[in-house]
Order: structure tokens, then C-alpha cells, then sequence
């Protein structure tokens, strides 16, 4: 609550908390770069390493515990995430999928856990990591199995075209593909994060200032309505953060489906 | 192929098409309404901006149609 206070404006009118106060955030330990994102994301990595190791380090034909919990997560990356794009080759990118689904996860979960209350996807340095990693896998992989000039080809030059409409044609593949796909990749993540964090921040915001900093007679209603809306809306966040996790790893597994088999 | 196979090709093509579509639209549109950009630049015009952009974007329907109409 007292972080609350602290960004209310000074003043007696309610003014909307700005992205500057919601994410510009101080140094947590004296350190210039470590803020509070870069402890959520260690604490969030750490949470990942050990939740799987607690579940599939000593794995059990029957499985009990969290064992049978996190393979829920396992097979729901597998049969949603990575089949549908990776046909037979699903299980060599098993460990990757599964890892960036639940780190995105629990990034994006931190949102709305008390106290963190922070996603950590909300800025965009780390879901663009994320998204530049799997441009160099997709680009690895596409040079190595369709080659160099072989996968440039088949990308910018899709079978079925008549002849005259490639010199039009394939730019627009290059740019949608090489820069484009990168790019919405990372965005479509931090867009979402940022953008929820703000609407729980106003709505929670609202409830505090007409319930607790002014109350008034006519200001208390607005209040409530504040503190419902900061409850449903968080709700629906949970929702959308669980969302974004698997369309990001959806596309990761996608980009790199369409590294390795040519399209047909 | 077995009925699952197929079911999951379909799949595949079906979410390939909504996720490439948009970036077509997008690709289409910044590389002609840049190329016309640089030509209003080069010629102190300001025509060949929008009229890239819709030739782009008309360009990346028609690439969308023909690869994802099978």
C-alpha cells in the first residue's frame, strides 16, 4: 500500500498512473541494472529450474506429485505447441519449447502475484532475448537443413507463382519472414504484458484513491466499481498471461517447423 | 498418411496462413510504400507513398491467396 501512496500525484485531483512510474523502476540493491525486473526474472528462471527438476529429476513410471502435475505442462506443450508444427521431430525440441513456455509463464504470472505484481515481459528487452534466440535457431536450422542458398530460395520463392510476379513477390517474403516475424514476435508478448499491467495498475489505483486517499460520498461509489473492475480484470489477466505463454512458444515452435521442412 | 496426420497438416496449415497473413499485409505494405516513399523523396512529390502502399498491400493479398488457397 505504501508504494501505492507513494505514486499517487501530489495534489487533491486523481490523476492515472503513467508508464514512467509503473515501469521505470529504481535499482534494487545499489546496483545500476539490477531493478526489480532482473530479480523477477532470476527468481522466475529459478523457480522454472527447479519446479522440473523437481518433477522429472527422479521420474517415476507412475507418476505422483508434482511429477504428474508438471506433466500436464509437458503434454499440453507437446500435443498443442509442438506436434502440430513438428510432426516427427517433436521430441528433439521438446526441452526447448517446454522451457520457454513455463519461463514465459512464470514471467508472465509474476503480474499478478502479490508483491512481485510485476511482468516481467512488460519490458521489452526480455521477451526480445527470447525472440532473437529462436531467430538465430530458426536461421541455423534452415541454413542447415535446406542450405544456405536452398532455404533463402525457398522462402522468398514459393513454389506455384507464375514466373514474372517473384520480382514483385519476393520482397514482401523477405521483409515478413527475416524482419517482420522477429519483430511481431517479441512485441505481441511485451505489447500484452505492458498493456495489462497498466489496466490493473488504473483500476487498483482508482479503488485506492476514492476508498482510502479521498473518501468522499460520490467518490466511493467509483471506488467500488475501482476495486470490481481491479478483480475482474485481473482475472482476465491470468487468462491472457497463460495465453501469451503458449502463443509464444506456438510461434517459436512454428518458425522452427518452417526451418526444417521446406514448404510444399 | 492416417486420418491424424492429416488432421494435424491441416492444423498446421491453417494456423501457418492466420500468423503469416498479417505479416504479409504489413511486409507488402513497408516495401512499396517505401520504395514510393524514397521516389516522393528523390522527385518532391508526395503521390507515390499511398500508391505504393495499396500496390503493396494488394500484392501481399494476392501472395496470401496464392499460397494459402489450396
Amino acid at each position: 500500500m505504501s508504494t501505492l501512496t507513494l505514486l499517487a500525484p501530489h495534489g487533491d485531483e486523481f490523476g492515472a498512473p503513467t508508464p514512467q512510474e509503473l515501469f521505470d523502476l529504481s535499482p534494487v540493491a545499489g546496483i545500476e541494472w539490477f531493478t526489480k525486473p532482473v530479480l523477477l526474472a532470476v527468481i522466475s528462471a529459478i523457480l522454472v529450474i527447479a519446479i522440473t527438476w523437481g518433477a522429472f529429476g527422479n521420474p517415476k513410471v507412475v507418476p505422483r506429485g508434482l511429477q504428474n502435475v508438471v506433466e500436464y505442462g509437458y503434454f499440453f506443450v507437446r500435443d498443442q505447441v509442438a506436434r502440430p508444427f513438428l510432426g516427427k521431430d517433436a521430441d528433439r525440441f521438446m526441452g526447448l519449447l517446454l522451457s520457454i513456455f513455463l519461463l514465459v509463464l512464470v514471467w508472465n504470472v509474476m503480474g499478478v502475484i502479490p508483491v512481485a505484481q510485476f511482468p516481467v515481459a512488460s519490458h521489452i528487452a526480455f521477451p526480445a532475448v527470447l525472440a532473437l534466440s529462436i531467430y538465430g535457431i530458426k536461421i541455423y536450422l534452415g541454413v542447415k537443413h535446406q542450405g544456405g542458398l536452398g532455404y533463402f530460395k525457398n522462402m522468398m520463392f514459393p513454389p506455384g507463382l507464375p514466373k514474372p510476379i517473384y520480382v514483385l513477390l519476393a520482397p514482401i517474403e523477405f521483409l515478413s519472414n527475416m524482419i517482420i516475424a522477429p519483430f511481431t514476435h517479441a512485441v505481441r508478448l511485451f505489447a500484452n504484458m505492458f498493456a495489462g499491467h497498466m489496466l490493473l495498475a488504473f483500476f487498483s489505483m482508482v479503488g485506492f484513491w476514492f476508498l482510502f486517499e479521498k473518501l468522499t460520498p460520490l467518490g466511493a461509489p467509483v471506488g467500488v466499481i475501482g476495486v470490481i473492475m481491479t478483480i475482474v480484470f485481473t482475472g482476465f489477466e491470468i487468462f491472457i498471461e497463460f495465453l501469451q505463454a503458449f502463443l509464444f512458444a506456438m510461434l517459436a515452435s512454428m518458425y522452427i517447423g518452417g526451418s526444417l521442412h521446406a514448404e510444399h | 498418411m492416417s486420418a491424424q496426420e492429416r488432421r494435424s497438416e491441416d492444423g498446421r496449415d491453417f494456423a501457418d496462413a492466420m500468423w503469416s497473413v498479417p505479416g504479409y499485409l504489413l511486409g507488402g505494405m513497408a516495401v512499396y510504400g517505401g520504395i514510393g516513399w524514397l521516389l516522393d523523396r528523390w522527385l518532391g512529390m508526395s503521390a507515390f507513398l499511398p500508391m505504393g502502399a495499396i500496390l503493396g498491400s494488394v500484392l501481399a493479398g494476392y501472395l496470401a491467396y496464392r499460397k494459402f488457397s489450396r
